[in-house]
């Protein structure tokens, strides 16, 4: 093997031509940008699922959208008649967008995350050159959003198709940052318990199946909160994507939304990303500093 | 091939591994798994029972959406849990933990091997199919004796999902392939009438979803629950019977073919 990498640059002749950066100037780089060279590196790996990360994001709002907004909406249609004031398609489309992005997020800051510590250790490497922990950890979510804000706009491109949005475009494609914002609320805090476990046991099935499944079922995704006994409304109230839900529902169509609750769906969000963040932060800076 | 080449009868080795695994390991996983069909009945039986109202159950008697859902929810748990026993477990024993190469290496065979891996989806597929009759029994849901038989036919319908899944595992090599599973699981789920009928789909489309083994499973599930049997009724059994058999004959002989060479 020589040192010539993929793209035909010769490492070694570029050190000794007295072009390169020196190695002071090349670690401020990577101390000012890390988030983002990491961020490229993980989404340098995901080209090798290119081809079925498109298929899943643009073949599941499809096949969601036929099977529960058309086929339960004919349903639903014959018997209540409308939801919230609108047919159910429109009703559920921008809950979808909101559920499968979450659904998908709990994929990725799960196995990788461990998989980054534990199996292939992706995370040491970077963490002995100049790149800080915290860099590491941002730049995965970062990847990963990335991934999700592609996501959100092909389900939205989806819905719009299907024609089920009922506001001007210009109001409706906000249900894309929402989606993300929504994939990161759950994602990051996520991503902080994953990068404490040292041993995969049976945490991880429990997570989607007690946690990530209920909140698909349970949190207004598919009826409003209000169809379920009281006693059952604080799922919703604890699940981002209940919040993200209904802020999709006031981008996609309009929903009556107060301003007050409107801060607070916006501000649960938010507050869960941050405190995410800087969970896994911590989290990381401990585990590769150590 | 004679069946003394296949099989030295001796498949209770290879369930008493298996039960050993569980008893060890991940008896807490295949418990939770319980827990999903009952979560999907309580969210879309009470949630959007209330939205949807009555609908039209076999033979056109009107029932409640929960008493509608939940034959076709015990149908797909039992795909579910059998094609995650005979396709991801497989998968990783066939090509991770090179399982199947230590037991072929005894005097099992590969019918023993294949049998003894089914039979351990089956009773998955049990287990789960009898905890969930009876929560739809403490549900009120269940109005006729001959929901008993669905615990035993959701074991035909896992054995034929479980029997099927396990031959087409042999075929992949990588996670990327074992994705295709899931690509065709979540359509097969949405519509093969497990949450609304099939005949708010077009006539092309319907006869597609009938060719599709859990719409068979559902309808099944649906005139047991109820007691309503009709010829139908034999034709979904008659298709699982069929699977089953094409399956244990895939299974079979792909096993023979990837180790007995």
């Amino acid at each position: 093997m020589t040192d010539r990498t993929r793209e035909g640059v010769d490492a070694h002749a570029l050190a000794s031509s007295g072009s390169a950066p020196s190695h002071t100037v090349m670690a401020a780089r990577a101390r000012a940008l890390g988030v983002w060279y990491y961020a490229e590196t993980v989404l340098r790996g995901m080209r090798a699922y290119f081809w079925p990360i498109m298929l899943y994001a643009a073949g599941q709002p499809v096949l969601y959208m036929v099977a529960m907004g058309i086929g339960l909406g004919t349903l639903v249609d014959s018997g209540a008649g409308s939801v919230g004031g609108v047919d159910y398609l429109t009703f559920v489309a921008p809950a979808l967008l909101v559920s499968t992005v979450v659904m998908s997020v709990s994929g990725e800051m799960t196995y990788p995350v461990m998989s980054g510590f534990k199996w292939q250790r992706l995370y040491y490497g970077p963490a002995a050159s100049a790149l800080e922990p915290g860099q590491i950890a941002l730049g995965h979510l970062v990847a990963v959003v990335i991934r999700f804000v592609v996501q959100s706009l092909i389900f939205w491109a989806v819905m719009l198709v299907f024609g089920a949005t009922t506001a001007p475009w210009w109001q409706s494609w906000l249900v894309v940052p929402v989606g993300v914002l929504t994939a990161t609320a759950f994602g990051a805090p996520l991503q902080a318990y994953a990068s404490t476990l040292t041993d995969e046991g049976f945490q991880f099935s429990f997570i989607q199946r007690f946690v990530v499944m209920p909140m698909f079922l349970f949190a207004g995704t598919f009826f409003p909160l209000s169809a379920m006994p009281t006693y059952l409304h604080w799922i919703g109230w604890v699940s981002p994507v209940w919040h993200g839900t209904e802020l999709a529902r006031l981008a996609s169509y309009g929903a009556p939304l107060s301003p007050t609750m409107l801060a607070v769906h916006l501000g649960f969000l938010v507050l869960c990303t941050v405190a995410g963040l800087l969970l896994a932060v911590r989290s990381y800076t401990r585990r590769l500093h150590s | 091939m004679s069946l003394r080449a296949l099989s030295s009868g001796n498949v209770r080795a290879v369930l008493e591994r298996g039960f050993t695994v569980i008893k060890n390991q991940n008896w807490m996983i295949l418990v939770s798994g319980f827990f999903e069909p009952v979560f999907y009945l309580v969210a879309m039986g009470v949630g959007m029972g209330g939205l949807v109202g009555q609908v039209e159950g076999p033979g056109g008697q009107p029932t409640t959406y929960a008493a509608y859902i939940a034959p076709a929810l015990l149908a797909t748990s039992a795909m579910n849990g059998a094609i995650y026993d005979s396709t991801w477990n497989v998968f990783f024993k066939l090509r991770f933990a090179k399982l199947y190469q230590a037991m072929l290496q005894t005097s099992l065979g590969p019918l023993d091997v294949a049998l003894g891996e089914i039979l351990m989806a089956l009773f998955r597929g049990f287990i789960y199919a009898l905890g969930f009759l009876g929560v739809l029994a403490v549900m009120g849901l269940v109005t006729s004796w001959w929901a008993l038989a669905m615990v035993p036919v959701a074991v035909l319908v896992a054995f034929g999902f479980a029997a099927l899944g396990m031959g087409i595992t042999s075929y992949m090599t990588s996670f990327q392939q074992m994705d295709l599973i899931n690509f065709a699981l979540l359509p097969m789920f949405l519509f093969s009438a497990t949450l609304y009928p099939i005949s708010v789909y077009p006539d092309p489309i319907q006869w597609v979803v009938m060719a599709m083994p859990l719409w068979h499973a559902v309808e099944l599930m649906r005139q047991l629950s109820v007691g309503y049997l009709t010829g139908m009724t034999l034709v979904h059994v008659g298709y699982f019977l069929v699977m089953t058999a094409a399956g244990l004959w895939l299974t079979t002989v792909r096993l023979r073919r990837l180790f007995l060479r």
